[in-house]
């Protein structure tokens, strides 16, 4: 792990939006380029040389994991997305679900490993790779994900019920998913992983619960994210951490602390300048400006993404705290909103601080 | 005057589904008919865990909950209404738009309208316009609530209202929007009559809209 390296960028004012979502929809046809790995790649190399960034950030697909856990159930890519378990499920499956031996992938997600293989091909940019968290793909199996938290946060003489005994089973499968497109990643080249976990936050946690001395939070997302962790060190790959849920102060020092990935991405409902408290100094925190209402000129007009930046600038530096500016999670495509967004991120980029160019890889 | 049963309010509001259900059944059969259970225990009920909510002293999973425990009562109280021949107050129609499977948000909206006595139809998620229009002509709605998570998804809100206008039963319903990238301003510039910030807003919302329409 170089720590240098990211601390170096924030150091030298690099901003960069989570963009490849936006670069893929100037392709001719964007999905068939989105599942070709060297259309992919050139549209993560295009998307870093336009945001002049050294970090090919991918595209932030979070569909891909579960495409390739639910295949071992023998459930079809076609309804992948929208199956959920709603019952406790056989051991056979479970079996399957778990093997971490399995190298069947998707064709998203044999896109996604060439298209880091390609970026590995340019020696100025850091080849990273993504993968959803292991509790939020857990709730992405489940009819019912909040109930179940809930019901194990609750008192301990809550008899252990139907729905939190599925949320056990689709964590642990769900983690066995993550490392295997974790090692997939990193066999093709990747140096740095990004762990998207959005559903860990105050939807599914809720702090009253926590306060009064649950141990949720700690069983189904720091237990399973300690363990990728571990995996990504063994393996010399730097993690990065991305979580643009409604937190509190508690679930960021857990994730700064704790998992210490190199850059920690957090929504743009933290106050960064606030969260530098929590976070140690070692540790880059990346964000967050509000791209989820970029599609609206109304809400979010770009004189307030010129100020907010500004502000944001400033207060991190007044602060002291490593930076980088960026969105708060993947810019994504709205076809009518296509230059109300791209006026935003450019007004992120170009709004104060001299640009940075030719920045090496450690 | 209708007689409140503080053991079922207090189910709702701290979420347990086994004694809300125990207490509805001892309701029922000290006699107490279904309707005055809903609006002397259980709208209440919902009316604090809302008020909870938006002090802050309540989050997602307890509004969850707390609509877990109130469905227990209700699924003992729906066969006595329709056999009485009794109609809850307004019907409301509700689903996430097409393309958006997001669905937590629009089920903690449906939970908090049902417990606020509201009749509600759940088309689900990932529902065409047709569906909602399908669903307006058959059921007669009061209201139809939309929910979107991703900005990708939320022009079917646009177009489903516009289904609604071509299919001519716009006139017949109010309109209401909600979900995290929705705002006031995109509310009024599709033609919504409404628009809901968080679940407990949404169900405000919907009072309104219902007592105008």
């Amino acid at each position: 792990m170089n720590r240098n390296f990211y601390l170096e960028l924030a150091a030298r004012g690099v901003r960069m939006p989570i963009g490849a979502d936006l670069v893929l929809h100037e392709e001719p046809d964007p999905e068939a380029a989105r599942r070709d790995g060297l259309s992919l790649g050139r549209v993560i190399e295009r998307a870093a040389r336009r945001w002049n960034t050294p970090i090919a950030m991918p595209l932030m697909d979070l569909r891909l994991e579960k495409i390739d856990l639910l295949a071992l159930a023998s459930i079809p890519e076609h309804e992948a997305e929208a199956y959920q378990f709603s019952a406790p499920i056989d051991e056979q499956t479970m079996a399957a679900l778990c093997d971490l031996s399995s190298y069947s992938f998707c064709a998203g997600s044999i896109a996604r490993d060439q298209a880091i293989a390609h970026i590995a091909t340019f020696p100025d940019l850091l080849p990273v790779g993504m993968v959803i968290g292991p509790f939020s793909l857990a709730t992405r199996l489940m009819r019912d994900p909040i109930t179940a938290v809930a019901l194990a946060g609750m008192a301990p003489d809550e008899q252990p019920s139907p729905e939190i005994e599925l949320l056990l089973q689709c964590l642990r499968a769900s983690e066995a998913a993550v490392l295997r497109s974790v090692r997939a990643q990193m066999r093709h080249g990747a140096r740095a992983i990004v762990v998207c976990e959005p559903a860990a936050c105050t939807a599914f946690f809720s702090p009253r619960q926590l306060k009064a001395g649950s141990n949720a939070f700690e069983r189904f997302v720091m237990g399973p994210n300690q363990r990728i962790r571990a995996a990504l060190d063994q393996a010399g790959c730097d993690l990065i951490f991305h979580d643009c849920g409604e937190l509190i102060d508690s679930m960021v020092s857990d994730f700064a602390q704790r998992l210490h990935p190199v850059i920690l991405s957090l929504g743009s409902s933290r106050n960064l300048w606030d969260d530098a408290r929590l976070v140690p100094s070692d540790v880059v925190l990346y964000g967050n400006l509000p791209s989820k209402s970029f599609y609206s000129d109304a809400a979010m007009p770009v004189e307030t993404v010129v100020d907010l930046t500004r502000q944001l600038i400033t207060r991190m530096q007044a602060c002291g705290h490593p930076h980088i500016v960026g969105s708060e999670c993947d810019v994504l495509f709205v076809p009518e909103a296509k230059h109300a967004i791209l006026a935003k991120v450019d007004a992120i980029m170009s709004c104060a601080a001299p640009m940075i160019s030719n920045c090496s890889t450690p | 005057m209708a007689v409140s049963n503080s053991e079922l309010y207090d189910a709702i509001v701290t979420g347990d589904a086994r004694k809300a259900h125990a207490a509805t059944q001892a309701a029922i059969a000290a006699g107490t008919g279904p309707m005055e259970i809903i609006s002397a225990s259980m709208v209440p009920a919902m009316n604090e865990v809302g008020r909870l909510y938006e002090a802050e002293e309540y989050f997602v999973p307890e509004l969850l909950l707390a609509g877990r425990a109130m469905k227990s009562a209700m699924e003992l109280l729906r066969p006595l209404i329709a056999a009485s021949g009794l109609k809850l107050a307004n019907r409301v129609i509700i689903g996430t738009v097409k393309g958006d499977l997001h669905d937590i948000g629009k089920n903690i909206v449906a939970s908090m309208l049902e417990g606020s006595g509201f009749e509600v139809i759940d088309l689900g998620a990932d529902v065409p316009p047709e569906k909602f229009v399908a669903a307006v002509e058959e059921r007669d709605p009061h209201v139809v609530c939309m929910s979107s998570l991703l900005t990708v998804t939320m022009p079917a809100m646009r177009t489903t209202i516009q289904a609604l206008e071509s299919a001519g039963v716009r006139h017949k319903v109010k309109v209401l929007i909600g979900g995290a990238p929705v705002t006031q301003q995109y509310a009024d510039e599709i033609g919504a009559d409404g628009y809901g910030d968080n679940a407990s807003l949404a169900v405000s919302a919907v009072k309104k809209l219902c007592a105008v329409a």
